[in-house]
């Protein structure tokens, strides 16, 4: 009984929801479906607390245990706990100075700090993985040239104002990278409805904790 | 000295990208940017909206997206401010309040007669992830527990007396960086309810969204920082995004001669190795 009743509420729940998304309209599926949104957002908070609780014993430990690197869990947990305790009782919310503060002054640039060095990773790992190898890794350097002087206004200035790379870039885009795209998301998709399936009939039980039997 | 090409120390790589990024954003030497068909449609698109028409404005980003997509915020608003487009910002993402906080303040002050409340709403971020989507279709001011991102009360705001759902929206333009994004607008608002959806997304996600532009799900597309530059010369007012490309062309050019001296020292020193 411990896990059958939790598998019935589950069929059930996945069911209203499916149908309520299929066929709008129905006054009573609307309602059980708006219900039931309510309460996503209310198990989603909870799933947060989860989250800042495990993060918290995960770092706790790290630091207890003097292991490498413990000093990036203090400073994690004092970011973590700061932020909270001061939205709690000291911001009042988003017009609050502290809030501005440390939202424009600090997650804002730190943000944009850890965005940004994207680009030196980007430019050493194509330096060392553009090699050509092979014939595939030959295609695909020829491809990266192509997009990379398509995609910038430099392509046409290196062709005295001719628009090749560019519309060689824009055929890449739409041709073969939607058609593997597309495969790619039907796939993935596909795959998303089966585990659905699994987990709504049933077949998978992993989730319900244990070893599944 | 081949080997040396084959091995170049990766700070090197590092210093002079720096070096060629400084230089084309301090000395920017304004390569011609030509409008792309993807920009001009969605261009076209809201130019042949009537005058007053209310567009959503989906914050679907932090500060990591601010160069590629603020630009083309900032470029729409001031299309629509011509227009006397009334805007009403929101977003997924929790610092959706603060972008759209600075793409709408900075445009208004080349609109002096354009007023907040009444030209434009910033509601802000509001928790939920996707499922905020269908409450934004049943009651804005319901999701949004009746408060904008300054904490104004929604009813308070002449432009929320007329806007009650998401699907008062006559455009949904979102700026995106990931997910939630475009996926999450397509399931929930634009497909059920056959509503039009441009999106201005970073450069990475542009193989992912080419499906459903071609599927018309995506009416129209700004790509990354580049469609942002087409965008500003196609409302006429250069911005940073044009700025930027400058600095781009340079870095993919700079790329593009390590990836050159690289297979130059791999194929000189294959045989050796071999």
């Amino acid at each position: 009984m411990k896990k059958e009743v939790p598998l019935a509420i589950l069929f059930i729940v996945a069911l209203i929801y499916i149908v309520a998304n299929y066929f709008t309209g129905i006054e009573l599926l609307d309602i059980a479906k708006d219900r039931l949104d309510d309460w996503y957002l209310s198990v989603d908070a909870v799933v947060r607390a989860i989250g800042l609780v495990n993060l918290a014993q995960i770092h706790g430990r790290r630091v207890a245990n003097k292991r490498e690197g413990y000093g990036y869990s203090i400073w994690l947990m004092v970011c973590m706990f700061g932020m909270l305790f001061a939205s709690l009782f000291w911001f009042q919310g988003t017009t609050h100075t502290g809030w501005d503060f440390m939202y424009k002054m600090i997650i804002s640039p730190m943000n944009a700090t850890v965005y940004s060095t994207l680009v030196f990773y980007i430019g050493s790992a194509a330096y060392r993985s553009f090699r050509v190898r092979s014939p595939e890794a030959g295609i695909l350097l020829v491809v990266a040239f192509i997009m990379m002087l398509g995609r910038v206004p430099l392509g046409a200035m290196l062709l005295g104002g001719n628009q090749a790379f560019a519309t060689a870039a824009d055929w890449l885009l739409r041709v073969p990278n939607s058609a593997g795209m597309r495969g790619i998301q039907i796939g993935a998709a596909l795959g998303g409805i089966a585990t659905a399936l699994r987990i709504m009939l049933g077949i998978e039980r992993s989730y319900l904790g244990g070893t599944g039997d | 000295m081949w080997e040396k090409m084959a091995n170049i120390d990766r700070r090197v790589i590092y210093a002079l990208m720096i070096l060629v990024i400084a230089l084309a954003l301090l000395n920017p030497i304004g390569l011609s940017i030509i409008p792309s068909d993807a920009t001009i449609d969605a261009y076209d698109y809201i130019e042949a909206m009537p005058n007053g028409s209310t567009v959503w404005f989906g914050m679907e980003f932090s500060s990591g997206g601010i160069p590629e997509l603020m630009p083309a915020a900032q470029a729409i608003i001031r299309q629509g401010f011509k227009k006397d487009f009334k805007f009403v910002a929101c977003g997924m993402w929790a610092q959706a309040g603060d972008m759209a906080d600075m793409a709408f303040n900075f445009v208004a002050t080349e609109f002096p007669e354009k007023e907040y409340g009444v030209d434009w709403v910033n509601i802000g971020y509001k928790p939920g992830g996707e499922v905020l989507l269908p409450a934004l279709i049943n009651d804005v001011s319901d999701a949004a527990k009746g408060q904008d991102h300054y904490q104004n009360k929604l009813s308070s705001l002449p432009l929320m007396s007329q806007f009650k759902s998401l699907k008062d929206a006559d455009l949904l333009i979102i700026f995106c960086t990931g997910t939630p994004g475009e996926q999450q607008y397509i399931k929930h608002v634009t497909g059920p309810h056959n509503m039009p959806l441009i999106e201005s997304c970073i450069s990475v996600s542009v193989p992912g969204i080419m499906p459903f532009v071609q599927s018309g799900q995506i009416k129209a597309l700004i790509a990354g920082m580049k469609g942002a530059a087409e965008y500003e010369v196609l409302v006429e007012h250069p911005s940073t995004a044009m700025a930027g490309m400058d600095a781009q062309s340079f870095s993919h050019g700079l790329i593009l001669v390590f990836m050159i001296i690289g297979n130059i020292g791999y194929f000189a020193t294959r045989n050796k190795k071999g």
